[in-house]
C-alpha cells in the first residue's frame, strides 16, 4: 500500500479527546441519516408513486407522494442543517482522508452543491403546483428532484470510498471517475438507498395508519398504509440480500478486522442483521397494516434500531479500512472542556426551545379570525 | 501544501470568493429579515394593522425561498470550496474552533426550524404565538453571526491567540466588537433591501407608510454600518491599516476599494431615504434594484478589503494563503518545500523543470492559474534574469517573518509585496522555479 499520499497530521492538537469526537461524529450522523432517508428514499418513492398513478388527482399513490414531499419540504432543510455536524466532525478526525478525496473528486464534490440547490427547489415547485400536484408537470419536477437526491447519494459514497482507501489515491487521481468501478460501490449506494426507501414508506405507512384510526379518510389511508407497506417489504428483502453482498465484498482485512473485533464489532452487527431479518418476517406476516398497528410500529422502531446500529458499523468500517494509515498517526488533543460543556448545554437549550415551539404551536391554534 | 491541488480555471480563490459573496448576503439577509419580519409583526399585531401583517408574511416567503434553502446550502457550500481550495486552512480553523462552530450548529437548527415553522403557520396558530416564533427564529440567527463573527475576525487579527493559543483570545479578537457592530447594521440595510421587493406587492395605498418605515429601518442600519466600519479600520494594526488607508497607502487597488465602499454607503443611504421615505412612490423594481446594487456593493467592498488586507495570510500571522505555517518557514528555506509538498512533488523528479513546475503548483496555484484568474503567463518578465530576481525578492522576504518576535507582527506595507507570501524553499529550488516560469514565456508551458 502506498502511504506517500497521505497529508501530514495537522499540527494543532484536538480540543478534546478523540473518543469524544468519534461519539459525537456517529450520533450526530444517525440524526443526519434519518433526515437523509427521508429527502433520499422519500423523493424516490413519492417520485415511483406518482408515475404509477399518472399524477391522478385523488389516486391514492398521488396522495402518497404528496404527503412525502409534504414532510420533505422541511426534510430537506433538516438533512442540509443535520448534515453541517458530522460534516465538522468527520473532518476534525480524519481532515487528511477527507480533504484528499474530495479534491480527488473535486467537480464531483462541489457539483452535488449544485446538484442540491436545483433538487430542492425542484421540490418546491412541485409543491407550489399544488399538493397534490396537478398533472404531469408535477411529475416532471418530482422526478427531477428524485434524480437529484440519488446523483447527490452517489457523490457522497464515491467521496467516502475515496477517502477510505488512500491506497489507491494515486489510481483515483490519474481517473477520478474509476471509483464508481469500486467492487463495492454499487452494493454501498443500494445499501443507503434502499434503507431510505424503506424507512420512508414506513413513515407514511405509520401516518395514514393513524389518520385511518382516527377515522379520517379510511378507505384512502388503508389503501396508502397497504401500499406503502409493500414497499417497505420489498426493499427490506432486497436490503437484507444487498447487505451480505457488502459483507461478502468488503476487502478481506477489513472483513476480518470486523470478526476478529469482539464484541465492539459483532454485537452492534450481529443485532443488526438478527433485526434486519426480524422485520422482514414482521412486514412479511401483515396484510393490512391498517389492522396490525402494533406491527407497524414495531416495524418502525426496529427499522430505526436497524440504522442507528449500521451506522455504528459503518463507522467501525471506516476505522478498520483506515487503520493502516492511522496507526502510523498519533492524535494529540488538548482538551477544551469549558466549551464543550457549553456546546452541550446549549445543544439540551436549542433541542428544548425547538420541543417548545412545536409544543406552542400544537396548543394554540388559530380559532375565529385569525385563521383566516 | 501537501495536499493535492483543485485545478480550476478561475483558480480556487476565486472559487471561495464567488460562493462566499453569495452566500454571506443572503445570509445577513436571513439574520435581518429576522429581526425586522419580527419588529413588523409584533407592530401589525398591537396596531391591529393587517398591511405590516402581510407584509411580514410575503417576506417570510423570501426569507424561505432563500435563506433556509439557498443560504442553507451556500453555507455548506463555503466550507466545501473552503476545504477543495485551502484544506489545510479549514483544518487548522476547525482544529482551533470546532466547538464554536458545533455551537453555531445548535443555532443554525433553532433557526431553520423556526423558520419553517415560522412559514408554515401563518394563520394556523394564534398571533402571539406566531410573534413569540419569529422573535426565536431572529435571536438564532443572530446567534450565529455572533459565534461566526469570531471566526472570521480571527482570521484577520488573531491578537492574543498567537502567543496563547487560547480559544476564546482568538475569538474576542481586537476587531471582534468593532466588526459585529458592522455586521448589525449591514444585516438590517440587507434586510430592509428585500423586504422593499416584498413591499412592492402591498395595497397601493399603504406601500408608502411602509416603504417610510422600511426607509427608517434603512438609515438606522447604514450609520450603524457607517460606525462600525470606522472602528473597525481603527481597531485594525497599524501595519494592516496602513496598506489602504492614511495619506501614503501602500497598495493603491485597496485604497480604492476603500473609497468605493464608503461611496457605495452613501449612495445606500442616499437613495434609501430618497426611495424609500422622501419619494416612497419612486419605489419600483428597477429603482430598488438599483438600491439593491448600491448595497451589494458596499457589503461587497467591504468583503474585498477585508479579505484583501488579509494577505498574504489565511490566518493572519499563523499561516500563508498556500497553506504554509509561518513556523513552517525557516526549516522548509533549508530542506526545501519539496519534501513536504506531498501532492504536488508526486512522482518525483530530477528534471528542475519538473521540479519547478510541482513547486508552483505547491506554493502558488492557490491564487495563480497557469492562463485564467492571476495568470502566471501574463505575469512572468520575458528576461529570466528578471524573474529570478523577482523570486529572489520574495526569498529575501522570509527574512522578515522568520525574525519576528513571538506574538509580532511584520509592517506589511514596508514589504516589497505585500500580497504574496515569501517563497519558502531552498535556493536550488528558487532556480528550479525560474527554469519552469521561463518555459511559459518560451514555449507557453508545455509541462
Amino acid at each position: 500500500m502506498n502511504g506517500n499520499l497521505v497529508p501530514a497530521l495537522d499540527a494543532t492538537p484536538l480540543p478534546g479527546p478523540p473518543w469524544l469526537f468519534h461519539v459525537l461524529l456517529v450520533f450526530t450522523f444517525v440524526l443526519h441519516v434519518l433526515f437523509m432517508n427521508l429527502t433520499l428514499g422519500g423523493t424516490i418513492l413519492a417520485a415511483f408513486s406518482q408515475v404509477f398513478s399518472g399524477g391522478k388527482a385523488g389516486d391514492y399513490r398521488t396522495v402518497l407522494a404528496s404527503r412525502l414531499m409534504g414532510i420533505n419540504v422541511y426534510g430537506i432543510s433538516l438533512t442540509i442543517t443535520s448534515g453541517v455536524a458530522p460534516l465538522l466532525f468527520i473532518q476534525l478526525l480524519y481532515g487528511q482522508y477527507f480533504y484528499t478525496a474530495t479534491i480527488l473528486l473535486s467537480w464531483m464534490w462541489f457539483g452535488f452543491l449544485v446538484i442540491l440547490i436545483l433538487g430542492y427547489y425542484a421540490t418546491y415547485v412541485y409543491k407550489f403546483r399544488g399538493v397534490p400536484a396537478k398533472g404531469s408537470g408535477g411529475t416532471v419536477w418530482l422526478c427531477l428532484s428524485a434524480v437529484m437526491f440519488l446523483l447527490i447519494a452517489m457523490v457522497h459514497v464515491a467521496v467516502n470510498l475515496v477517502h477510505a482507501q488512500p491506497g489507491k489515491w494515486a489510481a483515483f487521481a490519474e481517473d477520478p471517475w474509476s471509483v464508481l468501478g469500486d467492487s463495492t460501490y454499487v452494493v454501498r449506494l443500494l445499501h443507503f438507498v434502499l434503507a431510505a426507501i424503506a424507512m420512508s414508506a414506513l413513515v407514511i405507512v405509520y401516518w395514514a395508519v393513524r389518520r385511518a384510526k382516527a377515522g379520517e379518510d379510511v378507505e384512502l389511508n388503508t389503501e396508502i398504509a397497504s401500499y406503502a407497506w409493500k414497499w417497505a417489504l420489498l426493499m427490506t428483502a432486497l436490503q437484507i440480500a444487498d447487505g451480505f453482498a457488502l459483507l461478502m465484498l468488503l476487502p478481506r482485512d477489513v472483513l476480518l478486522g470486523l470478526m476478529r473485533g469482539g464484541a465492539a464489532t459483532m454485537v452492534p452487527l450481529s443485532i443488526a442483521i438478527l433485526l434486519g431479518i426480524g422485520l422482514l418476517m414482521m412486514l412479511s406476516r401483515v396484510q393490512d397494516p391498517v389492522a396490525s398497528p402494533k406491527m407497524v410500529h414495531g416495524s418502525l422502531g426496529t427499522l430505526l434500531l436497524v440504522i442507528a446500529l449500521m451506522s455504528v458499523t459503518r463507522h467501525q468500517v471506516r476505522i478498520l479500512y483506515l487503520e493502516p494509515m492511522t496507526s502510523n498517526f498519533t492524535l494529540e488533543s488538548a482538551p477544551q472542556w469549558g466549551n464543550f460543556l457549553f456546546f452541550a448545554v446549549l445543544l439540551v437549550a436549542g433541542l428544548w426551545t425547538v420541543f417548545y415551539m412545536v409544543q406552542q404551536v400544537m396548543k394554540n391554534p388559530a380559532t375565529g379570525e385569525e385563521a383566516a | 501544501m501537501d495536499y493535492p491541488i483543485w485545478d480550476v480555471s478561475i483558480g480556487p480563490s476565486m472559487m471561495i470568493a464567488i460562493v462566499a459573496i453569495a452566500h454571506v448576503i443572503v445570509s445577513h439577509f436571513a439574520v435581518g429579515g429576522g429581526l425586522l419580519i419580527a419588529v413588523t409583526e409584533t407592530l401589525a399585531l398591537r396596531r391591529s394593522d393587517e398591511h405590516l401583517r402581510e407584509l411580514a408574511r410575503r417576506s417570510s416567503l423570501v426569507l424561505i425561498l432563500i435563506s433556509t434553502v439557498f443560504g442553507a446550502i451556500s453555507g455548506v457550500g463555503i466550507w466545501v470550496t473552503v476545504g477543495l481550495a485551502a484544506p489545510a486552512a479549514i483544518s487548522a480553523l476547525i482544529h482551533n474552533y470546532v466547538w464554536g462552530w458545533a455551537i453555531e450548529w445548535v443555532f443554525f437548527i433553532v433557526e431553520i426550524v423556526a423558520a419553517l415553522v415560522y412559514y408554515n403557520t401563518w394563520g394556523k396558530v394564534k398571533k402571539g404565538t406566531h410573534v413569540m416564533i419569529a422573535w426565536v427564529y431572529f435571536v438564532a440567527a443572530y446567534m450565529s453571526l455572533v459565534i461566526i463573527n469570531g471566526i472570521i475576525t480571527f482570521m484577520l487579527t488573531p491578537g492574543k491567540w498567537l502567543e496563547t493559543r487560547a480559544f476564546w483570545d482568538g475569538f474576542f479578537n481586537p476587531t471582534y466588537w468593532p466588526a459585529l457592530v458592522l455586521r448589525t447594521g449591514i444585516v438590517l440595510i440587507m434586510a430592509v433591501v428585500f423586504m422593499a421587493f416584498s413591499a412592492l406587492g402591498a395595497d397601493p395605498e399603504a406601500r408608502p407608510r411602509l416603504m417610510r418605515f422600511l426607509g427608517g429601518w434603512l438609515a438606522a442600519g447604514t450609520l450603524v454600518a457607517y460606525a462600525g466600519y470606522r472602528w473597525w479600520e481603527s481597531a485594525l494594526p497599524e501595519g494592516i491599516r496602513g496598506l489602504f488607508s492614511g495619506a501614503d497607502p501602500a497598495l493603491a487597488t485597496l485604497a480604492t476599494t476603500r473609497h468605493f465602499l464608503l461611496w457605495a454607503l452613501t449612495a445606500t443611504l442616499v437613495l434609501g431615504v430618497l426611495l424609500l421615505v422622501a419619494f416612497p412612490r419612486a419605489a419600483r423594481w428597477p429603482t430598488l434594484v438599483v438600491l439593491l446594487v448600491a448595497a451589494a456593493s458596499f457589503f461587497g467592498g467591504y468583503e474585498r478589503l477585508r479579505e484583501g488586507v488579509r494577505k498574504p495570510y489565511i490566518i493572519h500571522d499563523y499561516m500563508f494563503s498556500n497553506g504554509l505555517r509561518v513556523d513552517q518557514l525557516a526549516e522548509v528555506r533549508e530542506k526545501g518545500v519539496l519534501p513536504s509538498a506531498t501532492w504536488a512533488a508526486h512522482p518525483s523528479s530530477e528534471d528542475p523543470e519538473v521540479r519547478g513546475r510541482q513547486i508552483f503548483r505547491a506554493q502558488c496555484a492557490v491564487c495563480h492559474t497557469l492562463d485564467g484568474y492571476q495568470s502566471i503567463k501574463a505575469l512572468v518578465p520575458e528576461d529570466p534574469d528578471m524573474t529570478y530576481s523577482v523570486l529572489y525578492t520574495l526569498y529575501d522576504m522570509s527574512d522578515a517573518y522568520t525574525s519576528l518576535a513571538p506574538g509580532a507582527t511584520v509592517d506589511k506595507s514596508k514589504l516589497d509585496y505585500p500580497f504574496m507570501p515569501p517563497f519558502a524553499g531552498t535556493e536550488e529550488e528558487m532556480e528550479d522555479l525560474t527554469a519552469y516560469l521561463v518555459t511559459l514565456v518560451s514555449n507557453g508551458g508545455g509541462l
